[in-house]
């Protein structure tokens, strides 16, 4: 989590990660995911909270935060 | 409680170099009929994946061809290409808009012939004719196109048979500044070799040569060469008149346009890059009209294939699964391969989706069903997230698909056709295990016991 | 005098920079034209985008690759932005679509300057051979090939070394014949085929950019040859020249096909035969060296367009030295973040 919570995100969606000078872009569902992230919430828990934001079906939910931790890992940011 | 568009999350990586929201397309390509038949609908009826192709399209791609060199030139005749679509309707519905049929095998002969074509009405070239089929071709006075020395022999010895003289063309290559160069089929014209065929032709006294048919290559994108073509097949055939007594009836210049289908390796867009139909029929029409002696109007025939059927198919898959590959790029497994996409090895085609979907698009892979490596559809086409039960419809995929299609581990899938009244009908059913298995035969000692 | 606006591409000045910064740089610094230069980018990368002096503001293109309607709409987008009335593509890669697009974009009130589609493709460089043979100009011989087979034919012909060359972009000396293979497999591998294989001829290289009227005529020319060039093969210094057989080689070129718009033209001079290697359509990437010396051909050719009087002085000095230099720019990120979220400046 210590990644993460360096990043700088603004409204828009543009990340610059200072600590490696690397800049990425993201959704606002992202930008939701990250924050809930920063704030310590498991992936189950972020399906939840994205399921009723968006009123979308939990397991859509659950796979989609899946798929972005993942991305995530991929970039090194987890 | 919120009515905020729900996007699937994505982060991307700033690259330099792929900076660019643009990039390759950013257009959300949306198709949610063929010509008024909703992609659902279509698939209901006939499963996916499926092939579809468009009446209106086919036969008005064909006017357009047509008209484009018939407005031009007054003696102006299309051969229907078997190879690069035989199935009967499509190619009815070309005989119904006039073409005659232009087959390169024995089992496409027959193939037309069942159609109902007359004999007389069949261009039969190829490099292997059977010794069968071109007794047929001569006694139903098909129009027969000679590959090479061999074939004027078997040719002379039908004629002897039959106790008649046969009228023949004879195929031709030459160098019309196209690379590569189709050399191996026919005779050379610049080495003399084709001048040798008709010497031995005039020697044997059976046949009787009336025609020149050449091909010169394929998606040729270069209208010039075409000019090159018939420039020297016109000079080639008055040496042939004025030598040997031969009156040349017909000159087949065979094929080879392209269509708006995207070539892998060619970087601009084939809007682009691809000259426009009339450009072509300009270049070869002003070049016969150049060269001709005055009154002398001999058929001009095309086999145009692929720049009348590409266009008019369709392909409908449906996305099976979702896979996030190691190195982070999204990729999709669907329900048709390379099998049934054999184009696919140098097109990239058109992808579309039956529904709007919201989110960024970003670079994906699209592999086919097979458990092979090599199944890949598209290897980066910008697609926003899509679900697993998204149609995909893949296009231009009317040319040689159906032809070449191979049948391995599933059964190659329908094929149906939005007639122009707007109604689907099925052209081809989806096989069964029936259809792969008949000619299978397993001999008593192998039949494994109950 | 009404401000034109004027969207110009290839603003990439980087290691291989694109023709745009000296064509913006010669636009702003003619006295009689009062343009707002929109910077037209295919990477939220490219410095010109940062060069606030010179470009007002940016947008980004997708890539030419793209199909025609998306590049298309793009444009129009930007011209609903900020009423673009001319563009001038600098990049190779997109002369094909602004030529076959011109009477589109003249339509929607984008005007542009370039040649037909026919004068396009007789300078293409599978091409150049026989034209150059048709007006008289002599050229290397060449040779296009599509396969490892070919290229192995072309070789034995022309003999070693040989230019190995991209139909747009890339060209490549090579000393052998594992050298060409490799040079031809990087080619492909970026912009496909067909590959150009072309004899090497010996001299000293010269370079003329100029305007064509489209009627026969120029609106001016300029000679230079490269003093030295970076390891890239882009000139770093240069010089003017004033050369009678290159000029008449020029204006052969320009009376014989009728070209319109700009070009340059690389040549071999080896004591009086002057060999034609390459004509790209389009204005040089050292167009400012041009501009210093007295010929504004950028200006030019946008007054051409626009249908006013320009200065057609023909006279410029031999001599004249052209240094390129590097040059930073310090900035924070506010910019580069709206062109990679928004893909513009505004």
């Amino acid at each position: 989590m210590e990644r993460l919570s360096q990043l700088a995100i603004n409204d828009e969606g543009f990340i610059f990660d200072p600590y490696t000078g690397n800049s990425y872009t993201t959704n606002k569902t992202g930008i939701l995911i990250l924050s809930e992230l920063k704030n310590g919430k498991s992936g189950e828990e972020i399906a939840k909270i994205t399921s009723e934001k968006f009123n979308i079906e939990h397991s859509v939910a659950l796979k989609d935060v899946t798929d972005f931790i993942e991305q995530l890992r991929s970039l090194s940011l987890l | 409680m919120n009515n905020t568009i729900y996007e699937k999350p994505i982060i991307k990586k700033l690259q330099t170099g792929f900076m660019n929201k643009f990039g390759t397309g950013v257009f959300k390509r949306i198709r949610k009929d063929i010509d008024g038949v909703a992609i659902e609908r279509l698939v209901e009826q006939f499963g996916s994946p499926l092939f579809v192709f468009s009446e209106k399209k086919l036969r008005g791609n064909y006017r357009k061809l047509y008209n484009a060199f018939s407005n031009r030139y007054p003696n102006v005749l299309f051969g229907w290409s078997y190879k690069t679509n035989y199935l009967d309707t499509i190619c009815s519905t070309l005989h119904q808009e006039g073409a005659i049929a232009e087959v390169v095998s024995e089992y496409e002969y027959k193939k037309a012939k069942r159609l109902g074509i007359d004999g007389k009405n069949i261009i039969y070239n190829g490099p292997f004719k059977t010794m069968e089929s071109l007794k047929e071709a001569a006694e139903d006075g098909a129009m027969i196109n000679i590959d090479h020395f061999e074939e004027i022999q078997d040719l002379e010895n039908v004629a002897k048979e039959l106790n008649k003289k046969i009228k023949v063309g004879i195929r031709v290559n030459m160098d019309t500044g196209i690379v590569p160069q189709w050399s191996r089929f026919g005779f050379n014209i610049e080495s003399g070799q084709a001048l040798d065929a008709v010497k031995r032709i005039s020697y044997g006294g059976h046949l009787i040569l009336n025609g020149l048919h050449c091909h010169i290559g394929t998606f040729i994108l270069e209208p010039n060469a075409y000019s090159q073509e018939v420039k020297k097949m016109v000079e080639f055939a008055y040496k042939v008149e004025d030598e040997f007594g031969y009156k040349i009836e017909y000159l087949d210049i065979g094929g080879g346009f392209p269509s708006k289908n995207r070539l892998k390796g060619v970087y601009l867009p084939p809007e682009v890059v691809v000259p426009s139909i009339d450009e072509f029929a300009e270049a070869v029409c002003d070049t016969l009209l150049e060269n001709l002696r005055p009154n002398d109007f001999p058929k001009l025939i095309l086999e145009t294939g692929r720049a009348i059927v590409d266009e008019a198919g369709y392909l409908i898959t449906t996305v099976h699964a979702i896979k996030r590959l190691p190195d982070g790029t999204r990729s999709y497994i669907i329900d048709a391969g390379v099998n049934i996409l054999f184009t696919s090895f140098w097109y990239k085609f058109n992808i579309e989706m039956d529904r709007e979907v919201s989110g960024t698009a970003e670079p994906s892979v699209i592999y086919g069903p097979l458990c092979m490596n090599i199944d890949v559809i598209d290897e980066s086409v910008n697609l926003p997230p899509l679900e697993r039960g998204t149609r995909l419809i893949i296009s231009p995929v009317g040319a040689y698909n159906v032809t070449q299609w191979m049948q391995f581990i599933m059964y190659r899938p329908s094929v149906c056709i939005i007639s122009e009244k707007g109604e689907p009908l099925l052209i081809r059913e989806k096989e069964d295990m029936e259809d792969i298995t008949k000619r299978e035969i397993l001999p008593e000692e192998y039949e494994l016991k109950k | 005098m009404k401000k034109l606006c004027i969207g110009v591409t290839g603003i990439n000045a980087v290691d291989n920079p694109g023709p745009g910064i000296g064509v913006i740089r010669s636009l702003k610094e003619c006295k009689d034209l009062n343009v707002e230069i929109v910077g037209l980018a295919y990477d939220a990368m490219e410095p010109g985008i940062y060069m606030d002096w010179l470009v007002d503001k940016s947008f980004i293109l997708p890539y030419p690759s793209t199909s025609e309607e998306e590049y298309i709409s793009r444009l129009l987008y930007i011209k609903d932005r900020v009423c673009i009335d001319m563009i001038i593509p600098t990049l190779d890669a997109e002369m094909p679509f602004f030529i076959k697009s011109k009477e589109k974009l003249e339509s929607y009130g984008i005007k542009t300057f370039t040649p037909s589609q026919e004068q396009f493709n007789l300078r293409s460089k599978a091409k150049l051979e026989e034209t150059s043979l048709k007006i008289g100009i002599k050229t290397p011989k060449s040779k296009t090939v599509t396969s490892y087979d070919e290229l192995t034919k072309a070789i034995e012909e022309l003999g070693l070394p040989v230019m190995v060359k991209g139909a747009f972009y890339k060209a490549y000396r090579a000393y052998t014949h594992q050298e060409a293979v490799g040079f031809f497999r990087k080619i492909v591998a970026e912009w496909g085929y067909p590959v150009i294989v072309q004899q090497v001829v010996s001299g000293e290289e010269m370079n003329v950019v100029g305007v064509g009227d489209g009627k026969g005529g120029d609106l001016g020319l300029v000679a230079i040859k490269k003093l030295w060039i970076t390891s890239l093969g882009k000139i770093w210094t240069g010089v003017t020249v004033k050369n009678g057989k290159l000029f008449e080689l020029a204006k052969t070129f320009i009376e014989k096909t009728l070209w319109k718009g700009a070009f340059e033209l690389e040549c071999i001079v080896d004591h009086n035969d002057i060999y034609l290697i390459e004509v790209n359509p389009r204005f040089p990437a050292w167009i400012y060296f041009a501009t210093g010396v007295g010929i504004n051909l950028p200006s030019r050719m946008v007054k051409k367009a626009f249908g006013m009087d320009f200065d057609n002085s023909t006279e410029y000095e031999a001599g004249k030295l052209y240094v390129r230099y590097t040059y930073d720019i310090v900035t924070d990120l506010s910019l580069f973040q709206k062109i990679t979220m928004k893909g513009e400046s505004l």
